[in-house]
């Protein structure tokens, strides 16, 4: 890989594949321990909780609000610096976990502990899409909320 | 089965000056801390019969089996002991704990630690900064790395929550690079301190590295060296050059590698688990506590070690740092050589910040000598707070 491209993720154990695979769906799954019910990202070997090695990968709603964040303005390699300054948010999920990734969308500056956001997709290369963060407006969830309904 | 025998102290501690050592080997930085460190203990570099961490640098299997490497190759002598620390930048100082195991149950009489950086290595320890800083961006891991994340980000969301959580003020951060560059203004063999002293002003006017983060919230990327030799206490006392110090207390604390798994980014219950049993197994209190040297890759760090510590309560780290606290003369002198961020950064700096406690137990820190200091705290932290270590240092 040449400097002037973004990092791909290297290493990812193939247990992790139906995560990646959702994403790719456009569908995020997130794997659940199938004895406690709990939700965990990144995807570990057992469960934390109550140490039950069964899990499943399920669907979840891709919303959350903003844990913490930070605004990079010096990036790690050309490819990053030229988006810079960006947003990494780390979001606490709707489902009771937390998830890295950054924000697009919004002027970094704008983030905040506490705001909503949701996950949108974006294709790294043919075989990696990523999720990241976007604003998730009130006026936008009463919209999918009617929808739902 | 080994059992307790007999105490330990630190023997002798070197350091080199601290900053660009890449026209220098590896090896050769290696061996000059090292004697360095017999000379100031009485001891001859031949008496090493222990080593925690690295060797002298070498390829093939000499770079996997250090102590095999200093045996009959470099000292003409099996060695007795090795064993490696695992808590990061702070290995080297959290290795005093295995140096000090290997003494006291008689399997070493004179261990080693050498962290020598020097040459041009590739990776995070590469003179080229922005190798180092790409290297090290990647220690995050694919699920977080994938969006252009650094170390100093990694921190930088801890910095944040902190401050969301409890209020902490960048210009309280602040303070602690201010503290710690003075400290450096007074140790000629430190990285920074040649560049003078500087002000709050200063560091939060310096460019925004990742924000809430600034330059002087910072490391920067150096090379450097330091050995401590750690010996018998009684060897100490019979050599009659320098106090016996030993470890009081020591624990650690190893916390999580996802951040997502951590129940909270604003508190580390790993690093007060370190701390609680070093203090406990030491039985002092916090206010006995005379002198710190707590790890400080970024200043953030340095609040973190006060609350893991319990000097002050959780989020009462920004206000306890205010008013020059941490320098000499102030409620409590840490990392007085300048730490991580001004005196050096160099590989497994934690080395240093145990060398210039060791140095104010002895008192023989010069002008920068904290008055009557008995008792010394040590922490830092692997990884992004991921995992910790904790001593308490006294004479024994």
């Amino acid at each position: 890989m040449s400097s002037d491209e973004k990092f791909l993720p290297e290493g990812v154990p193939g247990w992790h594949q139906p995560f990646w695979d959702s994403l790719r769906e456009r569908n995020i799954k997130v794997q659940r321990c199938t004895s406690c019910k709990a939700f965990r990202h990144v995807p570990k070997e057992i469960c934390a909780k109550c140490r039950s090695t069964s899990f499943s990968w399920e669907p979840v709603s891709g919303r959350g609000v903003v844990y913490t964040y930070t605004i990079v303005h010096r990036a790690p390699t050309p490819a990053y610096q030229a988006a810079a300054p960006y947003a990494i948010v780390h979001a606490a999920m709707e489902e009771g976990f937390r998830m890295v990734a950054a924000m697009t969308g919004v002027d970094p500056d704008a983030v905040e502990i506490g705001a909503p956001v949701r996950v949108v997709y974006t294709d790294l290369s043919p075989d990696w899409t990523i999720v990241e963060f976007e604003p998730a407006t009130d006026t936008e969830e009463l919209v999918d909320n009617a929808r739902d309904n | 089965m080994v059992r307790e025998l007999r105490e330990a102290a630190i023997a002798g501690v070197y350091q080199t000056k601290q900053g660009d050592l890449s026209d220098r080997t590896q090896a050769e930085v290696w061996f000059e801390c090292a004697k360095g460190a017999c000379d100031d203990a009485g001891i001859d570099l031949g008496d090493i019969d222990g080593l925690i961490m690295d060797g002298p640098e070498g390829v093939g299997i000499r770079s996997i089996l250090p102590a095999a490497a200093l045996g009959h190759d470099l000292l003409g002598k099996p060695m007795r002991f090795h064993a490696s620390s695992s808590v990061g930048a702070s290995a080297a100082a959290a290795g005093v704990n295995l140096a000090v195991y290997a003494v006291s149950v008689g399997l070493a009489e004179a261990v080693v630690i050498v962290n020598a950086v020097a040459g041009r290595p590739e990776g995070f320890s590469s003179a080229n900064r922005d190798e180092a800083i790409a290297a090290m961006a990647k220690l995050s891991g694919p699920y977080e790395y994938i969006y252009g994340t650094t170390r100093v980000s990694d921190y930088a969301v801890l910095a944040r929550r902190h401050m969301y959580e409890y209020g902490t003020t960048s210009e309280q951060l602040a303070e602690v690079a201010v503290a710690q560059r003075y400290g450096a203004t007074l140790h000629p063999l430190s990285c920074n301190g040649h560049r003078g002293e500087i002000t709050v002003d200063d560091v939060v006017g310096s460019r925004m590295i990742a924000d809430p983060l600034h330059l002087l919230d910072c490391c920067g990327i150096n090379q450097g060296g330091g050995a401590i030799v750690v010996t018998s206490a009684a060897t100490v006392r019979g050599n009659k050059i320098h106090k016996p110090i030993g470890l009081l207390g020591y624990g650690e604390g190893h916390s999580h590698i996802d951040p997502n798994a951590a129940p909270s980014l604003a508190f580390f219950d790993a690093a007060q688990l370190a701390a609680d049993t070093a203090f406990a197994h030491a039985g002092v209190s916090r206010d006995e506590i005379d002198v710190a040297g707590l790890g400080d890759h970024f200043t953030i760090n340095v609040l973190f070690g006060i609350e893991a510590a319990g000097f002050c309560k959780p989020g009462e780290s920004g206000p306890f740092v205010e008013n020059g606290a941490l320098k000499v003369g102030g409620r409590l002198p840490t990392n007085t050589a300048g730490g991580f961020l001004s005196f050096s950064h160099a590989g497994a700096c934690g080395i240093f910040t145990l060398i210039e406690v060791v140095e104010q137990l002895r008192g023989s820190a010069g002008v920068r000598q904290v008055a009557n200091a008995k008792l010394g705290y040590l922490s830092g932290s692997g990884g992004a707070m991921q995992n910790n270590y904790s001593a308490v240092l006294g004479e024994v």
